[in-house]
């Protein structure tokens, strides 16, 4: 019996140790590609869907499944996928994941498979090249503005700054006496939460502060423009109390702060019986005025089974006319679809002066969230190290120092 | 199964022979290996296999996104002598564990002791009790962080008595206890439940025999009913204490290993360094760590049973 | 007992309640209330919607999902009492050779976090072909480090059976699978019953392996189908999420308010003692 027992492990060790080594062939035939998102919302599934569809008209062997995971753990379950044996054809991948999908070699080259490349805006694609080469696709390349809740802050007899008049140091006086007079929340910027602290780059960039320089060398947040701009920020928050204090929860969209930065792409969580509401640009900063956008991208795994099929799923996908359909909830990185015009159909909540001013001078001139190789870690440790300056007598300086320290080790690797 | 079994046990019974080579004890052996094969080959199958394969990834350097899988020995478990968050890491465990295994048997004990007595409704509270382990973790964790809040519920009750209640899941003190409350008030039913059960299985006799000799209810207590409960103490003990070390969504929920890394335990940090990181070599290096924890503990525990478990043979 | 002692007993038991059922409570009402409001801690909506539970059905195939929860978590019970207590018995009232190294072997099980063996497993199921069926959720509660707890829990109850009983059926003339099936296990039926409730639950909460198994909407448990009800960008919707949670507990609450007597007297009855 026991013989027995220790050759079926045998068996069973020896299977999976080969199995881990196996290589798949190229199919012919029907294949299915399955391409993972983070969207489970029924819009856009049914968007993707038809996209599907259509595209079965002209190959009719090709099915592809969107596989929605949640988007907490997005990378995460993906990344599991693709150690597992299991990478899924095509993959959408956040902005904080790019430099490591870019730079790892996972990802197969895209320049063949996009239709008109010469028109998408450098900024969108500068973060998804590697040596000239598109990695991936920015399909998603989402401005961050300052949705206003124009009902709030006239209850509040406040007047929304414009013009030059509109920069930080207002924002924040607005956002402090609105929140003082109604009992809500002043400004949120959203999801950070005092977690995911690159949504604070749309605050910072107004003093010309970075994360790490260019390079990703060296780290930026002990430099006078970061400690100026947390100064700034915890001033605003335990002082003036502009901002929600950490462990406070408040959601524009129900209508629960004056101000929220935000990606213009959220405009549509607005109910059209729900509160007035605008939509400006960033305040302007010491160092003037700034914009920031955030990414996503779509990319083909070289581990998928059907590697070849899967880029031609994607030349149609990124097509010209898809991208314009996409656009209803994907600001596009084409400059032939970056005109009022076009976006107005796609996004009719939004004015065209909006759209001029937040969408396509944004993704002109945007910087993208900060994102480095090795992200997660290194977002881990700054998380970890800014946690210490969310009290009320933090050293701003001395906290600033210690996450470089925390970090530099990191951005050495 | 039984069936089967059954049927091909009685034709070796029937059969003929003076001194049969099927002797009871043969047949008894054959039978008690017959019923632990599915347990061992699923042992073997979903523990030992992926255990071994977990240990032989240790000894790489493993990067999932730019495929590397590359043998470097014993240089993650060098890593793990430098990694300067083990420390730290290894306190929360010990932490969390410890917190969350003393107030659990302690409040699971208290419960079943309430929920003994000679009192109208107790099944009602007894189900009161037990209902949040059948609440889902992850909805159950949610409704706690929204209670968790700076402007949540609890601070707001507190408010109206007029205690200034701290930032519970964000300061450095409460973050960890939070967590492990939490995890008490969803699970601690079932060990109630248990302990009801074994409080209920003491013979009455011996309470009036000892009420006749003059013990006080302490008396009785450390006396009669835990040395007589002290089976189900262990086994409740070994579960929770192995169940502690497995937390994993409340701390991804609630608190996310922070603030600093005040809450990041043992399963968390591995789950950080091979998911979010893509270091799985590294990541399997913690997990054979987190593996021999485990056993350690439960050797420790099931050698400490002779000492303090009533009539365990 | 003394009314004043009453009167205590009861006030404890009260504020010690609240605790365990205000968050279910709250997780109910909640998933009336419009989404705007949930974030107040109020104990009732202000006004009742029923646009969320519907909700939950129209955003997802969320009946079959319920179906696959259910279905899998009654195999996974019925699979892990079959091996738990034959293992269990085996381990208790046989004696044969390699008896404590081939239990602790088992026992090693109950030690692995489901996180360590995740990958390699997900590797052997892979290869198999196994990825995206219901299989790994089914296989690995069942024979993996879950049912070892189902085994020790089952061990420790038969050690507590009295021998006498066993000789008498020897003496009928019963083998040992006979003794198993009509002695030993009709006696078991309380610890069964602990044993069937720890695996359902278990299988039932099941979170990290569905979301690493399974990609199909239509294959998902219902744990996992939880996280997906959001808005366009990610954000939660929180009423249909509670609306969708509720709905997962409520049955199994009722189920246990109904079975509880039956499952706690009879484990004191005859008592899982060790």
């Amino acid at each position: 019996m026991r013989k027995t027992i220790s050759i079926a492990a045998t068996v069973a060790l020896l299977g999976a140790l080969t199995a881990c080594g196996g290589g798949e062939a190229e199919s012919s035939g029907p294949v299915t590609l399955r391409m993972t998102t983070w969207s489970a919302n029924p819009d856009h599934v049914k968007l993707f869907d038809a996209i599907a569809a259509d595209y079965k008209t002209t190959h009719p062997d090709v099915t592809v499944q969107f596989d929605a995971l949640p988007f907490e753990s997005y990378t995460t379950t993906v990344t599991t996928q693709i150690a597992g044996g299991n990478a899924p054809d095509i993959a959408w991948i956040l902005e904080g994941a790019a430099p490591d999908f870019v730079a790892s070699g996972a990802l197969t080259p895209l320049d063949e498979s996009i239709d008109d490349a010469a028109d998408l805006a450098p900024t969108a694609t500068a973060l998804w090249k590697q040596d000239g080469k598109l990695m991936a696709y920015p399909f998603s390349t989402s401005p961050f503005g300052v949705f206003v809740n124009t009902d709030l802050v006239k209850k509040a007899g406040q007047k929304l700054p414009a013009g030059d008049e509109w920069t930080w140091d207002n924002a924040a006086k607005v956002a402090a006496a609105t929140a003082s007079k109604t009992g809500k929340q002043g400004l949120v910027v959203r999801d950070f939460d005092y977690k995911d602290w690159t949504n604070l780059a749309t605050v910072f960039r107004g003093w010309g502060a970075e994360a790490w320089t260019a390079d990703g060398k060296t780290c930026g947040f002990d430099q006078q423009p970061m400690i100026d701009a947390m100064t700034f920020l915890h001033k605003a928050i335990f002082t003036d109390k502009a901002l929600p204090a950490p462990g406070v929860a408040a959601d524009f969209f129900a209508g629960e702060s004056a101000m929220t930065i935000a990606q213009i792409s959220r405009a549509s969580l607005l109910k059209e019986d729900g509160f007035g509401w605008a939509l400006v640009p960033l305040p302007a900063g010491p160092s003037g005025g700034y914009s920031v956008i955030g990414q996503g991208g779509i990319g083909v795994l070289k581990k998928g089974k059907n590697a070849s099929a899967a880029q031609e799923f994607v030349k149609f996908f990124t097509s010209p006319a898809n991208s314009e359909k996409l656009a209803q909830f994907f600001p596009p990185p084409r400059k032939s679809q970056l005109n009022a015009d076009t976006l107005a159909k796609a996004n009719p909540l939004l004015k065209p002066e909006q759209l001029q001013d937040v969408v396509i001078d944004g993704i002109e001139n945007g910087v993208v969230k900060p994102s480095h190789a090795g992200s997660a870690e290194i977002n881990q440790a700054v998380r970890s190290g800014l946690d210490p300056l969310w009290k009320p007598d933090a050293d701003v300086a001395g906290v600033l120092k210690g996450v470089c320290a925390a970090i530099n080790p990191l951005l050495a690797k | 199964m039984t069936d089967v079994l059954d049927r091909t046990a009685s034709p070796v019974r029937s059969a003929p022979g003076r001194r049969p080579f099927w002797t009871t004890r043969r047949r008894d052996q054959l039978t008690a290996y017959a019923f632990i094969t599915p347990a061992l080959l699923g042992a073997l199958a979903f523990v030992f296999l992926p255990l071994v394969l977990v240990v032989w990834y240790s000894l790489h350097e493993w990067n999932v996104l730019a495929d590397t899988f590359n043998f470097v020995g014993a240089e993650n478990y060098r890593k793990l002598a430098d990694d300067p968050n083990v420390p730290a890491v290894l306190r929360a465990t010990a932490f969390f564990s410890i917190g969350l295994v003393v107030l659990n048997l302690a409040l699971a004990l208290l419960l079943a002791v309430l929920l003994n007595q000679k009192l109208r409704g107790t099944t009602f509270f007894r189900v009161l009790f037990f209902s949040p382990v059948v609440v889902s973790l992850l909805a159950w964790t949610i409704v706690w962080g929204f209670l968790l809040q700076d402007n949540g519920g609890l601070n707001g009750l507190l408010d109206a008595i007029g205690i200034d209640g701290p930032n519970w899941l964000r300061s450095g003190g409460t973050a960890m206890a939070s967590v492990v409350i939490v995890q008490v008030f969803k699970n601690v039913g079932l060990n109630m439940v248990l302990f009801l059960a074994a409080l209920q299985g003491v013979p009455q006799e011996l309470y009036e025999a000892a009420r006749t000799d003059g013990a006080g209810p302490w008396t009785i207590f450390r006396r009669i009913t835990l040395p007589l409960i002290s089976p189900t103490i262990l086994l409740t003990s070994i579960i929770t204490v192995v169940g502690s070390l497995q937390v994993f969504a409340q701390i991804s929920v609630l608190t996310q290993g922070g603030p600093g890394t005040s809450t990041t335990v043992l399963v968390y940090y591995l789950y950080q360094q091979a998911f979010q990181f893509h270091a799985f070599g590294y990541g399997a290096t913690l997990s054979v760590v987190l593996f021999l924890i485990v056993l350690a503990l439960t050797v420790l525990q099931w050698q400490m049973r002779k000492r303090w478990v009533f009539h365990e043979h | 007992m003394s009314i004043r002692t009453k009167v205590f007993l009861y006030g404890v038991l009260l504020v010690l309640c609240v605790p365990f059922v205000f968050p279910t409570w709250w997780m109910i009402t909640s998933s009336f209330k419009p989404n705007a409001e949930i974030f107040s801690p109020s104990l009732w909506p202000s006004s009742w919607s029923f646009e969320p539970w519907r909700q939950v059905f129209t955003m997802q195939p969320f009946a079959q999902q319920y179906f696959n929860s259910a279905y899998i978590a009654v195999v996974v019970t019925l699979g892990t009492l079959v091996v738990a207590s034959m293992a269990g018995y085996a381990f208790a009232r046989i004696r044969f050779r390699g008896q404590n190294v081939l239990f602790l072997l088992v026992l090693t099980g109950l030690l692995i976090p489901s996180e360590v063996t995740i990958v390699p497993l997900f590797r052997i199921f892979n290869s198999l072909g196994l990825v995206d069926t219901h299989w790994p959720l089914i296989l690995v509660p069942m024979l993996g480090p879950p049912s070892v707890l189902a085994t020790f829990i089952m061990r420790q109850f038969f050690i507590t059976l009295p021998g006498e009983l066993e000789e008498a059926a020897r003496m009928d003339g019963l083998g040992r699978p006979a003794i198993f099936r009509r002695i030993a296990l009709p006696l078991a039926r309380p610890a069964l019953g602990a044993v069937a409730i720890f695996t359902f639950l278990h299988s039932w909460n099941l979170y990290l392996e569905p979301v690493v198994y399974i990609s199909t909407r239509t294959k998902y448990t219902l744990p996992q189908a939880l996280t997906q009800f959001t808005d366009a960008y990610q954000g939660q919707l929180w009423n249909v999420q509670l609306s969708a949670a509720s709905m997962t507990a409520i049955p199994v609450l009722i189920v246990f308010v109904l079975a509880q007597r039956q499952f706690i007297e009879g484990l004191a009855h005859t008592g899982l003692k060790g």
